[in-house]
Formats: C-alpha cells, structure tokens, sequence
C-alpha cells in the first residue's frame, strides 16, 4: 500500500508559490519577444511577480474589421476572441487548451489555426477569420461547407461543428476536390465526440464537389 | 435477461388504467419500474390518436437536416461556455493533488492577486478522491482566475490510499469511506447446478476480462452561468442533460423562491449520461452569485472534466461458461467487480441477452480513492457485453462453430430472439460473412497482414413515461410555435419537436418553430436511459393533436363549414364533401386560415398517451478489421450496425446517433483508458493529449441500418448502439490473427505480447535461444 508522505519532502508543499514565479516569468517573456522589454526587467519581475499584470492594447483585424482590445500579454488568441471582443467571438470553442481538439480552430491569413495556441499578439497585422465570419453579412447566406454540414447532418452536439467548418473551409479552400483521405488528414486535428464522422465526410465531400464544379475559390 | 426486471405489475391495474414498464437510470445504475398509466386504447376515444403507417407521413420517418444547424456551422448557437454578461466573473476550482488528504489552504495570497473578488473554500473535511475541489477563486478574467487558484497556498497531510482494484482489495488496504471497499450487493442463480452443468459440457472456457475506466469526454465541460446580481430573479443557464435536474436545485441553492428562477438549456456539448443536476460546479457557482450578488460563470476546466466528472466505470469480471457439442450454452457463471472509484459502478448484468440454460451471478463494487461513477450511454451494459459476447466466441472456437451459428442458437427464443437472428443475418450480409473464409477458426496462414469479423448483440428498455408538458401554439399570421422545457443533447430533440407538429398540421419542417431548453415552457424529463424521445413525442403529438382539432372547431365557425370535413396538407386547409355531398372543397392556405384567428391566437396542451410510446430495444453489429502481425497495428476497417427503435422520426439523426454509438464504441476498444500511476496516485492523463479519443483516422467506413420490419411506436435509440461495437471488435481481431485479448483497450503492445505467445505456445512451442523463426 503507497504512503505518499513517505516520498515527498515537506519542500513540495511550497511549490504554487514557485509556480505562480515561474508563470509570471513565461507570460513576459511572451511579450518580451515581441516588443522588447527594458533590460534586466526579467529579474525584477521574479522579485515582485505581481507587477506583470497590466494590459497591451492591440489592434486585431478580425473578419474583416479592425477591433481594439486591451488584454494581458498574455492572453491567448481564443480568449482574446471570447472574452475581450465587444460582441464576444464565441463560435471558436475552448474545449482542451492545449492544441489538441481543434474546437477553436480559426484561419490564419487563410490557413487554419488553434486560436489556443497563439498569444492575441501573435495575430497583430494578419487576418483573423472566426466562424462567424465566413457567412457573408448578418447571418447572411451560408457557405458551400456550411449548407452541406446542415444536410448531411454533420454537426450533433455541435461543440466542435465550428472547428470542423474552418478546418474543412481551409482544406477544400487549398483543393476543391479533396478526396477522402485527404479530408481526414486535414481534420485530423479537430475531434468530436458525439461521432458524426461519417456524415461530416459526406459533408465534406459533397462541399469538395459542388464547389469543383463551380469556382476554385474558396466556396463563399 | 437479468435480475433487474420485477416481471409482474404489483397489483392489478384499476379501471381504465394499465400498467406498463418504463426504463430509469439513477446514478449509472440502469432499472426498470411498473407504472400506471391511463389506458387509453381502452377508452375508445372518436379520434384515436396514433403515428401514422410509416408509409403515409409526409415529414416524420424521412431525412431531417436538424433545425438548429444552421446555428451550429455559423457559431450563432450559444452554449452555455458562451454566455457572457456585465459584471460577470470567471471561477476556478483548486483540486486536491492526493487520493485522499488533509489539508489546510491559505487563502490570503490569492485574494491579493489583482481580479480576484473571491476566494473561498469548497469543503473542509479529509478529501475523499483524487482530483477532489477545495476551494474556489472568482475573479474578472479567467486568466486571473487561474492565478487566484495558483496562488493559494496549500499544506496536505495525504493519508494512504487505494487508487487500483488491487489496492482496494488488498488485506491492508488504506479505507475507502467508513463503509468498506467492498459492497457485494448482487448475487443470482444457482452456482451448484452451474458447476454441476459445466462437468457435462463438451467446452468449459473460464476467463478473466477487464475494462478500464472510461471518461465522457464531453467537448463542452460540466458548469452553469449564473445570472444574478441580486434583487429577486435570477437566471441559471447549464450544460445539462436535464433542465429540470437542475431547476428544481438551484432556486434553494440561490436562497430564491422556485418561481423566481429559470434555467435555460438552448444548446448542450454533449452529456452522455454525465451530466444531471447541478453538481459541484452549479452548487459553487450560486452560492458565488448569492453572496457577490454578481453573475458568476464556472465552467470547469479540461483537467477538472477528467478528474471530478464522472465516468463509466471499469470492470473485472472473471466467467466460466460451458457449452455442447452443438453449441447450446448451457452454464455460465460469473463474478464481477464494479470500479467505480467512490461510487458504485454499474454492470449489464450476466448473462448478456444470451440464454444459457442455468446461470450464477455475483456483482460487487469495488470502491477506491477516485471519482464516482456517473450514468455513461448505457450504464454497465458495454461491460457486460463484452464478456459475453468474448465467452461466447471462446467456446465457439473451442468447439470449432460457426460464430454467427453459435449466436443465432442461444439467443433468448419467442419474437425477442427472431429479432436479433434477423438483425445478425443483415449484419453478416453487410459485413461479408458469406465470403469470409475463417468463420469457426483464426486465420492461421503466416500472411502479415489479416482480416477478420466480429460479431455483438445489444439490448435496451428505453420507452417513455408521463413527464412532459407541451404546448403548441398557433398565431394569427400563421406562425406555429411548440413549447417545451426539454433540451436537446445533440440527439436532435428540437428537430423532432417541430417535426411532429409539422405532420400533424400539414406543415413543412420549417413552418413550426421549437421552442426548448427553457424551465418556464414547462416540465420535461431528463434525458438519460434512452427515453427522452418516446416521452416528449406522444406529448408533442397530443399537444398538436388537440391544437388542430381546436383550430377546426374555430374554423368552422369562421368559414361556415363543419369540423369533420376540415383537412390539413401540404400547408392548407382543405375542406372535403362528405358523404352526403355537403361541403363545397373549398381550401385556404394556412396563412388565410389563421388570418380568422381572434389576436391571441390558439394554445393547446398535450400529455404523453401509452400508445404513442413502445420499448425494449434490439440490436446487432459486426466489424471488419485488419491485424498486421508485424505491427501489431490494429486498424477497423468497417463497422455495421442493425438496431431498430421503434419509429425513427428523423431517420438522418437516427443514422447520426448510430454512427455515433459505433465511433465511441471503437474508441473505448481501441484508444480510451484513465490511466492512474498506483504509486503517486496520479491520473496521469487528465487531457486530451494524452486521453485519446477516435479522430478521424481512426473512423472506417460505417452502416448503419434502422430495422425496417420494427412497426412499433417511438422508443429511442440513444444508449443501444454503444454496447456491443469493441466486443465485436475484440472478437474480429481474434478472428484474424488468433490472439485474444480480454482486457481493453484493444492495443498493439497486447496484442504483439499475444503473437508472441502463441507462437511460443500453441505454432512453434517453446522459444528457441537462437530467436530462430522470424
């Protein structure tokens, strides 16, 4: 029978203290790359961790419109999407955080993206593309992909349905007539647990079709 | 089929009442109870309500792309994740790093980081499981909510723990609770005649098979919104499976009384069979609110999901069974422990659906230092199957029979079994079994790369009780509304809503709007068990029933007509001649109609009728896989599934439910495992890097079939098509290369272990020193 106590020293009891240290240190040096911090802050910053706080404003072009925020430094690009827009962007979800589900999948200047993965700063001076907006106007006409997950039911909970739509956009986007295979690697980043992998393939497919058949661009 | 079904009503039924058997889940642990209900087919109503035959219905049974689509490929539907408001705070929950510990926190050095508004413990007492939350941080973003959790500064005395069924049964073993690590709380049948049995059979096969613990893994996590910033009304959205689990808890949670509060569910990440009530999250969340008087968003993160949410818990059962020469199973004996940490765990129960001629049954649950089990689509029945349908295959072999032959032969007899023999013929029609050239033997030829097919049978109550309101409304410029407080998992529940009012008034699918997931349009049950489906459609359709015939009585006095004659299609209202020849087939479009309609327009209710609603599924699937032997890659290359529910109202989302019942039941076989380290007591992968679920790599090619020849009413279709699919795959991997692997999840490691072993064994014998061979 394991007796913890056996194996840890008293010293570990300490170590969110240390960690919120360490977080403070990570979280500047994320901006620091960037806008290039005073030198020698670094050790003052591990002095006196609470004087990180505080607020970069960026300028993010988000679906085509120029949105001023005020956030952390280091502040990820999702939460920047969820949390600091005015109306809130919440069709990228956050579902693992770490870069494994693709539920907040967005495009990149056109590439798709885990919004988890990369500081809201790392998208100043590219195109953000959410979900919601690659519909055009209000809830306007809906995209090749969008009207095929509709009728080949390929969303069922629909928390990872706005991940999948970027992921299948910005693949069919590159090469209208994707084959199977093809869709599978370039959702293999997404995940979805209600299973409707069969017919979000179909979806996929017939979205790849129609959209050959018609423009090779991007099926807007 | 196993002990769970009290077989008789308790008495017999009073005038114009009947009884009839409905499905409940309570806490993962599947029963069934008698219920009295109106008899209605006996009251010999003038318009007996009924489905239509299927061939007849113009909406339902057909193909419906679900209604709130367009909202989810658009990001328009808000989950509760998604609901923002002002003032709102995020919080965060501090687990417990041990199995089980004392502890003592100071909280100061949180509520000093810059957003935190609070900082406050969640209980006191030595915790009870790992991953067990302490304390709560509220602050205005979740960013510096999660720097209020770090920041709280934490003394544990862990105390020794239990985290593996071996830990728990151990002499020593650290307690579980006050109650002991063991609970045997089931035992059936007769173990003399099952040992007296099995001395005359041809083939005994005993075996030990296991089943890890298995997570929900919703892709929305457990929590609520709570909107209250004081005063007395408040606003609870939640991600939950059933509003009024959590609407009739939070009113006293928010210290409000119950009409002040309304609980919304518009859209739902998925639930499982997980989320019910308001749970940990939803109990923090209020009290936050009530005492901030400011709205409070507590969703739990990933890491909290995997380690305080529940799950499906694991399983060791060992059996013995014994067959004929002929394959009739005649004994089978069983001993099963439940793994469900600090709850109770569930089983299916064994026998599995087969019919062996006696049987012995010991259940137990087997507690440890981890979280409890919760319901998981359909609770204990996957576990139980997969034994059963491995023995089966055991003894089939053993014998050299048929795989398909030796299921078909103790399968239970009358109408139950026709149907699982009909079922798996289609399914080995689908599968190819005809041309499969190893049906009663492994492919034993040295090809690296092999195929092989597996068979499972499944089985679930499902139906519906009284437990819905429905109201439906029709205004006076035509738009048709149908209200309930139901919600909608994913299953496509708003979509059969509209649908069935669509039918009945001849309507498109888009001319009815549903209106759901929201406590105030009235009472509705939760969603687990399989029963959601076949307790809100007979309501739907009553409610819509009697709004048409209200409608009628309205019309034939505004356009002079009688309400017998009065007719609805394809978005008019016909008026037929009747006999006499009265009646001048005049016809309106709806809009025209409801033009005549006072301002208010019409309501009606509706309340479940017994004759809308039927039960007791039946199911069969078989998958295809290939084996490389130098690998010990396991790939599924096809799966087919044949279930019936009774009426399908959407076919497509009953195709999506199926499907979605084989893809998690390929991942539990293949991929899924909460893996704890037994000496730290660590889950070591609480995440989705390395909790592995299927992604589209893994999906092979899918059929799903709805039994045509099921005429019966709705049922539902939820938990059936989850059980048997790893079982089949387990079998198919035998099939193919001759290693049977009895613990999950199917990988290559144990499965190049098995190539080894029986090389070594039963091809070769012993291995030579010189590695001769390959």
């Amino acid at each position: 029978m394991p007796d913890p106590k056996q194996r840890r020293g008293p010293e570990e009891n300490l170590s969110r203290r240390s960690f919120l240290k360490g977080s403070g240190v990570l979280a500047a040096s994320g901006i620091a790359s960037r806008a290039a911090a005073e030198p020698g802050a670094g050790l003052a910053w591990q002095a006196e961790p609470e004087r990180l706080s505080g607020t970069a404003e960026l300028a993010l072009s988000i679906n085509g419109e120029e949105r001023k925020l005020s956030v952390e430094p280091r502040t990820t690009l999702l939460n920047a999407l969820r949390n600091h827009c005015e109306p809130p962007l919440t069709g990228a979800k956050l579902v693992c955080d770490h870069g494994s589900c693709g539920a907040c999948t967005v495009h990149l200047d056109g590439r798709p993206v885990y919004a988890c993965m990369l500081l809201a700063a790392d998208a100043v001076g590219r195109e953000v593309t959410t979900v919601e907006g690659l519909s055009s106007g209000d809830g306007g006409e809906l995209t090749a992909v969008q009207r095929a997950f509709c009728e080949h039911d390929a969303s069922m909970c629909g928390f990872c349905t706005p991940g999948f739509v970027m992921s299948v956009t910005a693949c069919l986007a590159r090469k209208p007539g994707a084959t199977l295979e093809e869709i599978k690697s370039a959702c293999s980043g997404n995940l979805c647990r209600c299973g409707t992998y069969p017919h979000l393939f179909q979806a996929a497919l017939d979205a790849g079709r129609r959209m050959g058949a018609g423009s090779t661009k991007g099926g807007r | 089929m196993s002990a769970r079904h009290q077989e008789q009503p308790p008495r017999p039924a009073g005038p114009g009442k009947k009884w009839i058997r409905v499905s409940k889940v309570v806490a993962g642990v599947e029963s069934e109870e008698w219920v009295e209900v109106d008899d209605d087919e006996e009251g010999g109503e003038e318009d007996e309500l009924a489905w239509p035959p299927r061939g007849e219905m113009h909406v339902l049974n057909r193909d419906l792309p679900r209604v709130d689509g367009p909202d989810k490929v658009t990001g328009r539907a808000r989950y509760t994740h998604d609901v923002r408001l002002p003032g709102m705070l995020y919080a965060r929950l501090l687990l417990c790093p041990h199995p089980t510990a004392k502890f003592e926190l100071d909280l100061e050095p949180a509520r000093a980081v810059p957003g935190v508004k609070e900082v406050r413990l969640v209980t006191e007492e030595e915790t009870l499981y790992l991953g067990q939350p302490i304390a709560a941080v509220a602050a205005t973003t979740p960013e510096a909510a999660d720097d209020g959790v770090r920041a709280i500064r934490a003394r544990f005395e862990p105390k020794p723990f239990a985290v593996t069924h071996e830990q728990a049964l151990a002499e020593n073993a650290a307690p579980v609770g006050k109650n002991g690590n063991v609970r045997a709380d089931q035992t059936k049948g007769d173990l003399e005649a099952v040992e007296s049995a099995l001395a005359e059979c041809d083939a005994v096969v005993e075996a030990t098979y296991r089943l890890p613990v298995q997570h929900h893994a919703c892709l929305e996590t457990h929590g609520v919104v709570v909107d209250y910033s004081g005063g007395d009304q408040a606003t609870v959205y939640a991600s939950t499976q059933g509003t009024f689990s959590v609407h009739g808890e939070v009113p006293k949670l928010l210290g409000l009384p119950a009409g002040a509060v309304t609980t919304v569910v518009q859209h739902m990440g998925g639930g499982f069979g997980g989320k019910f009530g308001p749970d940990l999250a939803g109990r923090v969340a209020c009290e936050l609110a009530r005492d901030l008087k400011t709205p409070i968003h507590l969703m739990l993160t990933r890491e909290a999901e995997f380690l305080t949410a529940g799950n499906r818990s694991g399983c060791v059962q060992t059996l013995k069974g014994g067959a004929k020469k002929d394959g009739t199973l005649a004994a089978l004996s069983a001993r099963v422990d439940r793994l469900g940490g600090i709850g109770g765990g569930s089983h299916g129960g064994l026998p599995y659906v087969y019919a062996p001629r006696v049987s012995f049954l010991e259940s137990r649950a087997v507690h440890t230092h981890t979280d409890g089990s919760r319901a998981f689509r359909a609770p204990g029945h996957p576990q139980a199957s997969f034994a059963m349908e491995s023995l089966l295959d055991e003894l089939a072999y053993a014998l050299g029979i048929d795989l398909l032959a030796i299921r078909k032969k103790n399968l239970p007899s009358g109408k139950d079994g026709d149907v699982w023999s009909r079922q798996l013929d289609l399914c080995a029609q689908l599968v190819g079994w005809d041309e499969h050239p190893h049906k009663s033997a492994p492919d034993a030829s040295d090809a690296p790369l092999k195929t092989g097919i597996g068979f499972g049978i499944s089985t679930w109550g499902g139906g519906g009780r009284a437990e819905c309101q429905v109201e439906v409304r029709i205004a006076r410029d035509g738009a048709v509304t149908a209200l309930s407080g139901t919600q909608d998992l994913g299953t496509g529940t708003r979509t059969l809503v509209a649908a069935i009012v669509a039918e009945e008034f001849g309507l498109a699918l888009d001319d009815v709007v549903a209106q759901i997931g929201r406590s105030s349009y009235g009472q509705a049950n939760g969603s687990g068990g399989s029963t959601t489906a076949a307790s809100l459609a007979p309501a739907v359709k009553d409610a819509a029933h009697n709004a048409r015939a209200a409608f009628f009585e309205h019309l034939a006095g505004a356009l002079g007509t009688k309400r017998e004659r009065l007719a609805c299609e394809r978005g008019e209202i016909l008026e037929r001649s009747d006999s006499s020849g009265a009646g001048d087939g005049r016809r309106w479009s709806w809009e025209e109609a409801c033009a005549t309609l006072p301002p208010s327009g019409l309501s009606a209710r509706g309340e479940w009728k017994s004759q809308l609603a039927s039960r007791g599924t039946h199911g069969a699937q078989a998958a295809k896989v290939t084996v490389d032997t130098l690998t010990g890659e396991i790939r599924v290359v096809q799966m087919v599934c044949v279930q019936d529910c009774g009426l399908a109202l959407n076919r497509l989302a009953t195709r999506s439910q199926i499907n979605g019942g084989m893809v998690q039941a390929l991942s539990y076989g293949l991929l899924e495992e909460r893996v704890i380290d037994p000496e730290l007591g660590l889950v070591l992968n609480a995440n989705f890097e390395d909790y592995k679920i299927a992604g589209c790599q893994e999906i092979p090619e899918m059929i799903a079939v709805i039994d045509e020849k099921d005429d019966r009413a709705v049922i539902g279709v939820g938990e059936p098509p989850v059980i048997p699919g790893h079982g089949a795959i387990a079998n198919a991997i035998h099939n193919a290369c001759g290693v049977r692997l009895r613990e999950m999840p199917l990988t290559s490691d144990k499965l190049l272990t098995g190539l080894v072993a029986l090389r070594e064994g039963t091809r070769e014998g012993p291995k030579r020193p010189d590695g001769a061979g390959r």
